[in-house]
């Protein structure tokens, strides 16, 4: 940092004169300026990035590094002693997070139902459906609740006699044990994770909206085009770029913002159905006292996101340019 | 043109069923918060007819909702105007100031952006034990400056690089100095960014839990969100004060929404157009 290299300038006599060093940098050297203050003028831009900069070095690139090195150490006994890849082996051989793993792949599955809805939700709204003000409006509100607000609520919603199964029994279905089945409690917490959520991607797809050329969609309009042939060919192709900031945005949102969900609707249950990595991470760092092994937990959470964005990029990027 | 009329219209009802089932959970919630015990185990459904608002100042008074408030409020605002602070400084900076290493710094920057809580939280913590900052209010408001300043400092910048270059010069020719300018032109040029991000960031650290629950372990130290997540144990055999004390902890968010949507959608939507 060449922040070290310079000294304030103290000598008082320097300071007094105004002298050649503003001839350097007409734009900054001002009639008066002493060079103590063309000094203080050059340090500037470091004194004003300085704290920001400090922060995020010591709170999120040390503790990154910290942490991958750390997931190669022991637990316990073994607590600071070079372990090699024990905690990696050990992840994989453990149950609840092969089934964290396997519900990461369930997200990626209904990943594009998650992109899919705001999509459509913001193509009608963009069309002026009748009542699309209001519609815009409502669809965003629980984007900005807490999730532990949502879970709460959805405790309540999703109860065995609550609000949801009465409304099943009424056209003779249900009731369905929303967050006591080990096969449908993952599923839930998506959905309602979607629901809480999809007002967000909704608000980024109608700023990609006013973007879009009004004179493609009239020609295509014109044309004849059906809707889903509009959607296809037209609203499609000229928003690759929203769409793939949707797409990585709302991935990496599945991934890291349903803990408290999880926290407050089903605690990784039942039978563990519902762990996802960062909730693995949470019970063996907070419950299970094992700093490491949850350390090699979020590298490889770390690792999952890098591979499932660029993924993501590089399989848009592709079919962005065929069109 | 008459069956695009009716098309439009088709798409509306399904529109109008998803709105409902947006809102309808939470009208449930509070129209389940204002029932006696007796009302809700009888009858959940039905509107009330005279509200028992007895119910928040029960939940408000028992089970130290208020001192849960209390610490929100104090970490989120100062962390918020630390966030503004810094972020509007560097966002300056990298923006209209041209000096050595401004572009690797944006882009540190932006990787920073990427990286996600749960994946530093371990070593975060063993740093915030370390230095003794762990269940103290600093240390809390650390970890959240430090968590969202990526996110402040990629939309100060991205806000502070369309003000034109002629107008910082021409404040320099009378006279100011880089500070200020900053204070001068670009904390009154930058407010309608400040205020979204301002928001934004509001929002992020008053509906966190992770970051709370993992720093903050001493019952009084306890954020409202982390407050909520302990009600269902407390009350589980009287839901309608478990609505109520959900309902307590929702309300600010709420307000904000009503009054300052059109900030919030302006921040979300600055991130995805100039990324």
């Amino acid at each position: 940092m060449p922040i070290g290299g310079s000294s304030p300038a103290v000598g008082s006599a320097e300071a007094e004169r105004a002298t050649g060093t503003e001839i350097e940098r007409p734009v900054r050297g001002l009639p008066g300026k002493t060079s103590r203050g063309v000094r203080a003028e050059r340090l500037a831009p470091f004194v004003l990035v300085a704290p920001a900069v400090l922060i995020i070095v010591a709170l999120r690139l040390w503790p990154l590094l910290l942490g991958v090195n750390f997931s190669f150490t022991g637990d316990g006994e073994r607590n600071g002693t070079a372990v090699g890849f024990d905690n990696y082996a050990e992840l994989l051989g453990d149950p609840l997070f092969r089934t964290a793993l396997g519900n990461v792949g369930w997200l990626v599955v209904l990943l594009p139902v998650a992109v899919a809805i705001p999509g459509l939700l913001a193509t009608f709204i963009y069309l002026r459906v009748p009542g699309h003000r209001v519609f815009r409006g409502v669809y965003f509100f629980p984007a900005v609740l807490s999730p532990v607000i949502v879970g709460a609520i959805f405790n309540l919603m999703l109860g065995y006699d609550g609000p949801l199964n009465t409304a099943l029994a009424a056209i003779g279905l249900g009731p369905v044990d929303w967050l006591g089945d080990a096969d449908i409690a993952m599923f839930t917490v998506t959905g309602v994770h979607i629901w809480a959520t999809f007002g967000m991607a909704l608000v980024v797809f109608l700023a990609g909206f006013s973007t879009l050329d009004t004179a493609l969609l009239d020609a295509a309009r014109m044309d004849g085009a059906s809707l889903p042939r509009i959607i296809w060919h037209v609203i499609i192709p000229s928003l690759s770029r929203t769409l793939q900031f949707v797409f990585v945005t709302t991935m990496i949102g599945m991934l890291t913002s349903m803990f408290g969900l999880l926290y407050v609707m089903t605690s990784g249950g039942p039978e563990g159905s519902t762990y996802l990595p960062e909730f693995y991470v949470w019970i063996q760092q907070g419950q299970m006292n094992r700093p490491a092994l949850a350390s090699a937990a979020s590298t490889v959470l770390f690792l999952i996101m890098l591979v499932v964005g660029i993924l993501q990029v590089s399989v848009l990027r592709r079919a962005g340019s065929e069109d | 043109m008459r069956g695009r009329h009716l098309g439009r219209w088709a798409a509306a009802v399904p529109m109008a069923l998803l709105a409902l089932a947006t809102v309808y959970p939470l009208l449930f919630t509070a129209n389940v918060a204002v029932k006696t015990r007796r009302d809700y185990i009888l009858d959940r459904f039905s509107p009330v007819s005279s509200p028992h608002l007895e119910n928040f100042s029960a939940a408000w008074n028992s089970v130290g909702m208020a001192r849960y408030f209390a610490n929100s409020v104090i970490v989120v605002t100062v962390s918020v105007v630390l966030l503004l602070l810094l972020g509007s400084m560097a966002g300056f900076a990298l923006s209209q100031l041209r000096f050595r290493g401004s572009s690797a710094l944006f882009l540190g920057c932006l990787a920073a952006l990427f990286i996600p809580f749960q994946v530093i939280m371990v070593p975060l913590a063993r740093v915030m034990a370390d230095t003794g900052l762990i269940d103290t209010y600093p240390g809390l408001i650390l970890a959240y400056v430090a968590q969202f300043l990526p996110f402040t400092i990629f939309l100060m910048t991205s806000h502070y690089r369309t003000i034109p270059v002629e107008i910082v010069q021409a404040a320099r020719i009378d006279g100011n100095s880089t500070y200020g300018v900053y204070r001068r032109i670009m904390i009154p040029l930058g407010a309608p960014a400040l205020l979204s991000v301002g928001i934004l960031d509001a929002l992020f650290c008053w509906n966190d839990v992770l970051i709370a629950l993992l720093l903050m372990p001493s019952p009084e130290h306890r954020t409202l969100m982390v407050g909520v997540t302990s009600l269902r144990g407390q009350y589980s055999d009287n839901i309608p004060q478990f609505a109520s004390g959900v309902l307590i902890a929702a309300l600010p968010v709420l307000l904000i929404y009503l009054f300052l949507q059109r900030q919030i959608a302006d921040g979300v939507t600055a991130g995805s157009t100039k990324g």
